[in-house]
C-alpha cells in the first residue's frame, strides 16, 4: 500500500473529537502524550493517526480547562515524561462529549439516506 | 537573572516533546528497525518541533504578555541606539507635563478649590456695612455679639486681621508667625476638626487669661514642635505674652482665605492685651474712639470680618433679620460722614452675602494664573509638535529597517504597535518625572508669587482634576508624537521605500512628507514666537516696577524695624520723642549715613485711610477730603528723598504744646486746593466746627508709597513730636549700598536703648521689589517659556535639516560635481529654513499682537511699544533657527563629492 493510499483511508478528525478521544484514552489510567497517540491509534484500528502538532496543543488546552492534570514520573524504561490524568471535571466533559459522535453519526445517515427516515 | 515562568514552561514542552521523540525512537528500535533510521522515522513522524511548541504556547494563553516584553526590550534597545533622541523627549515630555500641572495645582488651588469643610457652599461672608475709611466690610465686637445673640442657630464666626507675631520658644530664635484671631465658634461653625488636642470653646473668650490658648495650623505645627501630637500643651510666648497650644487644625485646613494660611489662630478676647497689632476701623478722631483700651465694648472701632454658615434657602429671613438688628449701628456709621445723601445711601444699604472665594487673592491672581496656564499648554504643544517632527524624521531613518520587517511578514500593526510602545514607554517615564517636577514647580512658582513681605501657603496635595489633566495631557502627547506620525509613516512611507536602499535614501521623502515637517516647524516658530513676545513683554515689565521713580531714594533707603509696643513704650509715650532724636542722633553719626528719621509706617501698603475737612469749605466731596495719613519725625523727607516743594519741613520747635502742623503731597494739595497755595491753610479730621485743628506748613513731592506699581496716593504727613506713639519703622539714608549697614545700625541702636527689639532691616528697593509677585511670577515663568522655545526650535530645526540634508547627500554630490559651489549648497538649505521661518513668523506675530492687546492690563507699555519686543523675538528665533540649519548645511557643504558619489 502506498503511503497516498494510507492517507486517503484516514478520516480526518473533526474539531472537539479528538478531545473527546484524549480524554476517552485517559479514563482508565494516566499516560503520557505518546502512548495516548498509540492507544488512540490502535483503538481505531489505525484509522486515526494523531498528529503531534495536533496532540500536544490538544493536551495544553484540556489542561488549562481543568480537564486534566499533570505530573513528570518516569516511565518503565526510565524514561521521563510528562503523565496526565483526567480530573473530576474532565470526567464530566468525556460524559457529555460521548453523545455527540452518535448524534452526529445519526444526523448525517439522515442526510444521506432520507427515505430510511421516512 | 530572572526567569519568567514561561520560559520554564519552555523548557518542559521541549522536554516533553523530546520525551515523545525518544520514546518513538525506542519503540522502532525494539521493533527491529536501524537506530539511524528510526530516528529520522520518528523525527518526520514527528513534524515540525518550534511550530508544534509555538502551536501548543498559543493555547497557554499568555503569548500576548510575552510578545509585549519582547516589544519591550525591543523598544528599549531603540531608545538606547538614539540617546539624543530619547533625552529630548524625555526632557520636553518631563518640562511640557511638568509645568502645565504645576501651573493648574496653583490655579487649581487659587481660584478653583472650595474650603475642607462639609457643605462649603454654605459658608459665606456677611458683609453688614463699609467702615468710613478703609471701606472694609468689618463691624464692631458689640454689634457682632448682637447679630450672633440674634440668631443662636446660625453660626457667625467672626476674624480679625493681626499683624504677624514674634513667636519665642525655649532655646531657640525668635521666628515671626502670622495669627488670625478668631471667634470662639469659628472651627465649630466651619465644621473643622482637630488632628489632635482640641479646638476653640468659648471658655477661651475669656478676658484677661493668665495663660492664652492657640491652635496651631497643622504643617506649621509638624515644623516647629516635629508632631502635631508633640505640639499639644506645648508653652510658647508670642509677642512676650504666655500661650499654651491647645490643639492642632485639621491638616487640609489653611484657613479661610485662599493663599493667606495662617501659622496661628488666636481668640479675639487677646486684643485686651494690647500686644499684637490689628487692623481696624472707627468713625474718625472725637467718636469716642480710645484705641488703646480695650475694644470689645466699643462701638464705633470696627475690626470683625463676619463670616456664616447658613443653608442657601434661609439666606433672605436671617439676612432680613441681621438688618433689623445692626439698624442702629448702622445709623452710628452714618456719623463718619458730613455729606446728607452719602448718609441716607449708607442708611439703606442691605445686608448681603459674598462667597468666600470672593477674596483679593482670586481677583489678583484669575487673569495672570490663566494666562499662565495657556502659556504652559502652549510650550507642551510645541514640545509635542517638535516630538512628532523628530519622530517623524526618525521613522524615515529608519524606514529600510521597517520596509524589510514588512517584507518578512510583519504586519503594519503589529510595527505600529512596537513604536507605539516605545512612545508609551518615554511618555510614561516623561510623566513620571513631570509628576515630581510638577510638585516642585508649584511650590517655586507659589514662592515666585509671594510677596516679600506675604509668604503664601496652599493646599498643595495632589487631587483628582490634577491626575485627570495629567493622563490627559499624557494620552495626548503620545498621541501626538508617536500614533499619529507612526500611522503616517507607516501607511505612506515604508510600503513606497520597500525597494533598493539606494531609493529608500535618495528620493523617498516625498514633497507632501517634507510639506508636513514644514508646517509643524512654521507652527512650532509661531507659538515659540508668542511665548518669547509674551516673555519679553512680562520682564520689560518688571524691570519698568523694578526702576520706575517712586519718588524716593529707592536704592540708598534702609528699613529698620524696631518693636515699640512694648508696655514700657506705650505706657510713657511721652518720653519717645527724646528717644526719636537719640535715636537720630546717634545713627547719624554713622559713617556712610546721611540721615535718619522714625516713621509710623512699618513699609509699603501701610499709611491708613484719613479724612481732611478745610477750614471755611463746605463743598468738598467725600472723594476730595479722603487720603493717606502717616506720622513722621524730623528729617523724614531728606532722608527718604522727597523733595520739599512749597512752606518748610517739620522742626524741633513743633512739640505738643504748640499749634499742631501738618505737610500735604502734591496729589493731596490739588484734591484739596487744585492749583491754590496750600500753606498757611487749616484742616480738621472732621467737618465744621472741628476743621482747623491742623495748620498746613508745607507741601511735599508724590511718592509712591505704597508699592512701585501703585499711583503716588494723596498723603498727609503729621509729625509724630505733636502725636507721640510708637514707630513701626527706622528709615536710614546711606551713602553707599544700603545694606552694607545693617550690622552698625543694629549696634547702634542697642547702643541707643539695649531692651529694643529690632526686627528686620531691609532695603528699601528690597522692600518695593518683594511686593512685585504678580509681575515677578510672569516674568520669570514666562522667561524660562521662552528660552527653553529657543531651544527646542534650535533642536526642532538641527533635526529637521541634518536628516533632510544627509537624505540628500548623493544629490549634493552631483550638484557639487557638476559645478555647484559650496556657498549655493549651503544657500540651497538655508533658503528653505528661511522659508519657513517667514511662514511661521507671520502668523506668530498675529498671534502675539492679540495676546499682548489681551493682557495689556498686565504689561506696562502700549501695543506699539511692545511691538518691538516682537521683532526682538522674531530676530531671537529667526537667529536660532538659522544657527540650527548651518551645521548640517556647512556639514553636507563641505562633504567630498567623490566620497559622497562613490559610496552610491
Amino acid at each position: 500500500m502506498t503511503e497516498a493510499a494510507t492517507n486517503r483511508d484516514r478520516i480526518v478528525l473533526l474539531q472537539g473529537t479528538l478531545d473527546m478521544l484524549v480524554l476517552q484514552a485517559l479514563l482508565r489510567e494516566p499516560m503520557h502524550g505518546y502512548a495516548i497517540a498509540q492507544v488512540i491509534r490502535s483503538r481505531s484500528g489505525e484509522a486515526f493517526t494523531v498528529e503531534t502538532g495536533c496532540l500536544y496543543p490538544a493536551l495544553h488546552r484540556l489542561e488549562r480547562q481543568k480537564c486534566v492534570e499533570s505530573k513528570w514520573k518516569l516511565t518503565e524504561s526510565k524514561q521521563r515524561a510528562r503523565f496526565c490524568q483526567l480530573t473530576a471535571l474532565g470526567k464530566k466533559q468525556l460524559a457529555t462529549d460521548q453523545r455527540r459522535p452518535l448524534q452526529l453519526v445519526r444526523a448525517v445517515g439522515a442526510v444521506l439516506q432520507p427515505e430510511a427516515q421516512l | 537573572m530572572i526567569r519568567w515562568p514561561w520560559e520554564r514552561a519552555k523548557e518542559r514542552l521541549s522536554e516533553e516533546l523530546e520525551a515523545h521523540l525518544q520514546m518513538a525512537i525506542a519503540e522502532r528500535v525494539a521493533d527491529g528497525e536501524d537506530p539511524a533510521k528510526a530516528r529520522a522515522a520518528a523525527l518526520r513522524e514527528l513534524g515540525n518541533v518550534p511550530l508544534i511548541e509555538d502551536v501548543t504556547r498559543e493555547r497557554w494563553g499568555w503569548m500576548w504578555l510575552e510578545n509585549l516584553l519582547r516589544d519591550t526590550r525591543y523598544a528599549l534597545r531603540q531608545l538606547g541606539r538614539t540617546p539624543a533622541f530619547t533625552a529630548t523627549a524625555l526632557l520636553t515630555l518631563a518640562f511640557g507635563i511638568g509645568v502645565n500641572l504645576g501651573v493648574f495645582q496653583l490655579l487649581y488651588a487659587v481660584i478653583l478649590a472650595e474650603l475642607p469643610v462639609p457643605h462649603p457652599e454654605e459658608v459665606v461672608r456677611i458683609h453688614v456695612a463699609r467702615t468710613p475709611f478703609d471701606q472694609s466690610w468689618t463691624v464692631s465686637y458689640p454689634a457682632y455679639q448682637r447679630l450672633r445673640a440674634s440668631t443662636p442657630d446660625v453660626p457667625l464666626m467672626a476674624t480679625a486681621y493681626a499683624e504677624d507675631a514674634r513667636l519665642e520658644l525655649p532655646n531657640r530664635a525668635s521666628i515671626k508667625a502670622s495669627c488670625a484671631p478668631v471667634s470662639d465658634n469659628y472651627f465649630s461653625g466651619l465644621g473643622v476638626g482637630p488632628a489632635a488636642g482640641r479646638l476653640f470653646v468659648q471658655a477661651d473668650e475669656r478676658l484677661g487669661q493668665g495663660e492664652w490658648p492657640v491652635v496651631l495650623r497643622y504643617d506649621f505645627a509638624r515644623n516647629t514642635f516635629d508632631s502635631p501630637q508633640q505640639a499639644v500643651g506645648q508653652h510658647i510666648f508670642l509677642n512676650g505674652r504666655a500661650f499654651v497650644v491647645i490643639g492642632v487644625a485639621h491638616r487640609r485646613f489653611l484657613g479661610d482665605i485662599a493663599g493667606r494660611a495662617p501659622d496661628i489662630w488666636l481668640p479675639l478676647a487677646l486684643q485686651s492685651t494690647g500686644a499684637f497689632a490689628f487692623s481696624w476701623d472707627s468713625l474718625g478722631p472725637g467718636h469716642d474712639v480710645s484705641l488703646a483700651k480695650p475694644w470689645y465694648n466699643q462701638p464705633t472701632i470696627f475690626w470683625l470680618a463676619l463670616t456664616a454658615r447658613i443653608p442657601p434657602e434661609r439666606r433672605a429671613a436671617v439676612l432680613a433679620h441681621w438688618d433689623q438688628v445692626f439698624r442702629n449701628d448702622r445709623e452710628v456709621m452714618t456719623e463718619a460722614t458730613a455729606d446728607p445723601a452719602l448718609k441716607a445711601a449708607l442708611l439703606h444699604v442691605k445686608t448681603g452675602v459674598a462667597p468666600l472665594s470672593e477674596n483679593g487673592m482670586r481677583k489678583r491672581f484669575t487673569v495672570p494664573l490663566t494666562l499662565l496656564m495657556a502659556l504652559s499648554a502652549s510650550i507642551f504643544l510645541v514640545g509635542c509638535l517638535n516630538l512628532a517632527n523628530l519622530q517623524l524624521a526618525r521613522l524615515n531613518a529608519r524606514a529600510h529597517d521597517l520596509s524589510v520587517r514588512m517584507a518578512l511578514g510583519a504586519s503594519s500593526g503589529r510595527l505600529i504597535r512596537q513604536i507605539v510602545l516605545e512612545d508609551a514607554l518615554l511618555v510614561a517615564s516623561g510623566s513620571a518625572c513631570a509628576f515630581v517636577l510638577g510638585r516642585a514647580a508649584s511650590s517655586i512658582l507659589v514662592r515666585w508669587a509671594s510677596n516679600r513681605n506675604a509668604l503664601f501657603t496652599f493646599d498643595l496635595h495632589p487631587n483628582l482634576p490634577l491626575a485627570a489633566l495629567g493622563v490627559g495631557l499624557m494620552l495626548l502627547s503620545l498621541l501626538c508624537f508617536s500614533i499619529l506620525p507612526a500611522v503616517i509613516s507607516i501607511r505612506n512611507g515604508v510600503a513606497r521605500a520597500a525597494g533598493s536602499r539606494a531609493k529608500v535614501a535618495g528620493i523617498s521623502q516625498t514633497g507632501r512628507q517634507r510639506f508636513r515637517s514644514n508646517v509643524l516647524l512654521g507652527t512650532q516658530i509661531g507659538l515659540s514666537l508668542l511665548l518669547s513676545t509674551m516673555s519679553g513683554c512680562f520682564a520689560a515689565t518688571l524691570v519698568h516696577w523694578e526702576t520706575v521713580d517712586v519718588g524716593m531714594d529707592r536704592e540708598h533707603v534702609l528699613i529698620v524695624r524696631p518693636d515699640l509696643h512694648q508696655p514700657r513704650y506705650t505706657d510713657h509715650s511721652e518720653t519717645l520723642p527724646a528717644l526719636y532724636s537719640q535715636i537720630r542722633v546717634r545713627l547719624q553719626a554713622l559713617p556712610g549715613v546721611r540721615s535718619a528719621a522714625v516713621e509710623m509706617c512699618g513699609g509699603i501698603h501701610c499709611g491708613w485711610i484719613t479724612a481732611l475737612y478745610v477750614h471755611g469749605r463746605n463743598d468738598l466731596t467725600d472723594k476730595q477730603v479722603h487720603g493717606q495719613e502717616d506720622h513722621v519725625g524730623l528729617g523724614f523727607f531728606s532722608t527718604l528723598g522727597i523733595p520739599i516743594l512749597r512752606g518748610r519741613d517739620f522742626s524741633s520747635s513743633d512739640t505738643e504744646k504748640t499749634q499742631p502742623v501738618a505737610i500735604v503731597s502734591r496729589a493731596y494739595a490739588r484734591q484739596l486746593f487744585g492749583d491754590a497755595d496750600p500753606i498757611g491753610q487749616r484742616v480738621g479730621y472732621e467737618p465744621a466746627p472741628d476743621d482747623r485743628k491742623f495748620l498746613i506748613v508745607g507741601e511735599v513731592a508724590d511718592a509712591r508709597v505704597n508699592g512701585a506699581e501703585r499711583e503716588a496716593p494723596p498723603v498727609v504727613y503729621m509729625s509724630i513730636n505733636q502725636n507721640p506713639a510708637p514707630v513701626n519703622s527706622i528709615r536710614v539714608r546711606a551713602v553707599g549700598d544700603p545694606g552694607r549697614l545693617s550690622e552698625s545700625v543694629r549696634h547702634a541702636l542697642y547702643e541707643v536703648d539695649p531692651a529694643l527689639p529690632v526686627g528686620e532691616i531691609v532695603p528699601l528697593a528690597t522692600e518695593l521689589n518683594g511686593d512685585l509677585g504678580t509681575e515677578k511670577l510672569l516674568a520669570r515663568l514666562a522667561g524660562v517659556y521662552a528660552s527653553l522655545t529657543l531651544l527646542l526650535v534650535f533642536i526642532g530645526f538641527y533635526g529637521v535639516m541634518s536628516s533632510r540634508t544627509a537624505r540628500r547627500k548623493n544629490e549634493f554630490g552631483i550638484r557639487l560635481a557638476l559645478g555647484a559651489t559650496r556657498g549655493n549648497i549651503q544657500m540651497l538649505i538655508v533658503g528653505q529654513t528661511a522659508r519657513i521661518l517667514l511662514a511661521g513668523t507671520l502668523p506668530g506675530v498675529i498671534l502675539s499682537v492679540l495676546a499682548v492687546r489681551a493682557a495689556s492690563h498686565l504689561l506696562y507699555g502700549s501695543v506699539s511699544a511692545n511691538s518691538l519686543v516682537i521683532i526682538a523675538a522674531s530676530l531671537g528665533l529667526a537667529f536660532a533657527g538659522s544657527i540650527a540649519t548651518l551645521i548640517p548645511a556647512r556639514r553636507a557643504a563641505f562633504a567630498d563629492p567623490l566620497e559622497t558619489l562613490r559610496s552610491e
